[in-house]
């Protein structure tokens, strides 16, 4: 399995809750390929815990997002902002234990529309599901987030280099899903 | 019936049986979920899902606590492609 280049790793300091390994209260997830989209193995100790021994399911809903927005940016080469998610909890995920999501892109993306949707799966060491989710996410080419994110000049130019050359294998056989400049 | 809700009857009845470890043939139209041996809520929930798996759909949680046969779950399965496809 390999792991894909995200672009947000140019940034020295980038401090995604989700997937940075520089923030100290984040939760530092990894992603690998995986045949359907992306996939993350993560394990949550108790600093991460609602009920005792039971992770927050806010935590899952962190996972599953970040597990389907890099899958978007990996596979568009585009900022995708969440648009709207949806979580079905099944069981309790227990702390101090091992799981993985999946996230999958949707099916039905209209080309040239800016919305683009995906599913995301989280199974236990058994395989054995425990939370799904499905999510809707708005991609933005770089000048619109540019002006919604906060980065240096110098910061910003290494991004957006990182975004191009994100090797885009897109939703469309043509390329990448254009999307206008005026969102 | 017709034959597409036919189809979606018979692929609840496979999923019921998958996620609940029974034979398909045990089960019926009018199965009352909560009673197949195993069941419980967490593998009910798992059934519903599969079933939002499937056919990519949302089902309301008022239909996923209120539905009680498998005929039943089959029916919200084929509202919500309904109200996608409107």
């Amino acid at each position: 399995m390999t792991a894909p280049e995200l672009p947000w790793a140019v940034l020295a300091d980038y401090r995604c809750f989700g997937c940075s390994p520089h923030n100290p209260h984040g939760i530092a997830l990894e992603f690998d390929e995986h045949p359907a989209g992306l996939q993350t193995t993560f394990d949550l100790g108790r600093s991460y815990e609602s009920y005792p021994g039971v992770v927050h399911g806010g935590l899952l809903g962190v996972v599953c997002d970040e597990t389907m927005g890099n899958l978007i940016v990996v596979r568009t080469g585009l900022v995708a902002f969440t648009v709207s998610m949806r979580l079905r909890y099944l069981a309790p995920v227990a702390t101090g234990r091992s799981y993985t999501c999946v996230a999958r892109l949707g099916a039905g993306t209209d080309a040239g529309s800016p919305l683009i949707s995906a599913t995301a799966e989280i199974v236990d060491a058994d395989g054995v599901p425990v939370a799904t989710a499905s999510a809707t996410y708005r991609n933005v080419p770089f000048g619109t987030a540019r002006d919604r994110i906060t980065l240096t000049n110098p910061d910003a130019d290494r991004l957006h280099q990182a975004l191009s050359t994100t090797p885009a294998l897109s939703t469309t056989p043509d390329g990448p899903v254009p999307v206008e400049e005026t969102l | 019936m017709t034959t597409a809700a036919d189809g979606i009857l018979r692929q609840i009845t496979e999923i019921v049986a998958r996620e609940l470890a029974v034979p398909a043939e045990s089960l019926a139209a009018d199965t009352d979920l909560r009673a197949i041996e195993g069941a419980d809520s967490v593998r009910l929930l798992r059934v519903v899902a599969r079933a939002e798996q499937t056919w990519d759909i949302e089902l309301d949680d008022e239909d996923v606590f209120t539905v009680s046969s498998v005929e039943q779950l089959a029916t919200v399965v084929r509202e919500a492609l309904q109200v996608r496809a409107a």
